[in-house]
């Protein structure tokens, strides 16, 4: 399994994570399974809000861009790519930041947990590490090929 | 040259040769799984939510006859009885995304009337007094309004929000046009708490244990219905 492989499955279950806790805060989804934390106190929070649209309104497009960026880099046109390796550690990195504030306001801000935005900071900080892994393979593989 | 791996080849076409054939199939895996969970959770019977660990200091034996808030007609042929706490965030999804469905097509179409209970929850701090606005609200005819601000605004006024809701509950009277300083008296002196210790006590004789807890005929739904879910009982229940 190649690196990107492993940064699109992973983005993929992030998709459906982030699509669960959205189909809550828009009221599908009537409970939340959550054996861990308090995931009705962080989803019905203020800060469940960013720019006027749910948080997990974005984790899906976060997910859906990095899934699709991905799936992209795995077609050989892209397959050498460093600049497509730059730019999954860039997406990345931002949905890794984006996510730490995240986490740092459950736990300092409204001192609750949400096992699936735990899950969802995990997953998004595996790609981040993937990706990174990825553009230092890529980059070696440059330093060999230009050699 | 110094720090260059060993074992790289150079001028291979790595990913492109190395990507195996089993990617997509690992792919579409990880989307029938997470496919199907979803669905699962989404489609799912919601399981009754546990009882609060430690009861309201409420005098059961002793509280006055229940009186609830009524919205429709008094002679609906159906009655819909819904026992709720102003801070439980499914009683706050309930009466903000399927409540206005089921007051326009439901209750205004004088098929139901639905009739509100206060079962303020001990863990929520802020309930009773939301519970004490509300009724506040009611004595100048405006409980309804007022709930929907409550439940509107749920998360600035809620106990994780702060310790002090009052100023949030003055915000909305004002916000619906009510007489301030009347509203302000009767909040401060918590002229309605026999109301809702007895709405509360009529919760634990139909022995509710979770909010929101909805009556209609003779069944019991411990579960915030979907407005289609609602309508069928309804109707069920005015074929009876």
């Amino acid at each position: 399994m190649t690196k990107r492989t492993i940064v699109a499955a992973l983005a993929l279950a992030g998709i459906f994570v982030a699509l669960y806790l959205l189909l809550y805060k828009i009221g599908i989804v009537g409970n939340l399974s959550c054996s861990i934390g308090s995931c009705e106190t962080v989803n019905t929070s203020k800060w469940a809000v960013f720019l006027g649209a749910p948080v997990a309104a974005w984790g899906v497009g976060f997910y859906v861009v990095m899934f699709s960026l991905a799936l992209v880099s795995l077609q050989d046109r892209y397959a050498d790519s460093l600049g497509m390796s730059k730019l999954l550690v860039l997406v990345s990195g931002a949905g890794f930041l984006f996510s730490a504030w995240l986490t740092s306001l459950e736990l300092f801000v409204i001192h609750a947990i949400c096992q699936w935005c735990v899950m969802s900071a995990i997953i998004v900080t595996l790609i981040f590490l993937v990706s990174i892994l990825d553009l230092r393979a890529e980059r070696d593989t440059e330093k060999i090929t230009s050699s | 040259m110094a720090g260059q791996p060993k074992d790289r080849r150079p001028n291979v076409v790595r990913n492109a040769s190395s990507r195996p054939k089993g990617t997509y199939a690992i792919l579409i895996l990880v989307a029938v799984v997470g496919a199907s969970l979803l669905a699962y959770a989404a489609t799912r019977k919601p399981e009754s939510q546990p009882i609060a660990a430690e009861p309201v200091k409420i005098d059961v034996a002793n509280a006055g006859p229940p009186q609830g808030y009524m919205m429709g007609k008094a002679d609906a042929p159906v009655k819909i009885l819904e026992f709720a706490d102003f801070e439980c965030p499914a009683c706050g999804r309930f009466a903000t995304i399927t409540e206005p469905d089921v007051r326009t097509r439901i209750v205004d179409a004088g098929l139901a009337s639905i009739t509100y209970f206060d079962f303020p929850l001990p863990q929520h701090r802020n309930s009773q007094p939301a519970s004490n606005a509300a009724a506040c609200a009611d004595d100048q005819g405006k409980f309804w309004p007022m709930h929907d601000q409550i439940f509107g605004s749920q998360d600035e006024w809620n106990t994780q929000a702060t310790d002090d809701p009052k100023p949030f509950f003055m915000k909305y009277a004002a916000a619906i046009g009510l007489d301030q300083s009347k509203f302000e008296s009767c909040y401060n002196a918590r002229t309605h708490q026999k109301r809702i210790e007895a709405n509360f006590a009529e919760g634990e004789r139909r022995q509710v244990n979770s909010t929101p807890t909805f009556f209609v005929g003779d069944q019991r739904y411990t579960t915030a219905l979907s407005y289609d879910e609602l309508k069928k009982i309804v109707d069920s229940v005015a074929k009876k």
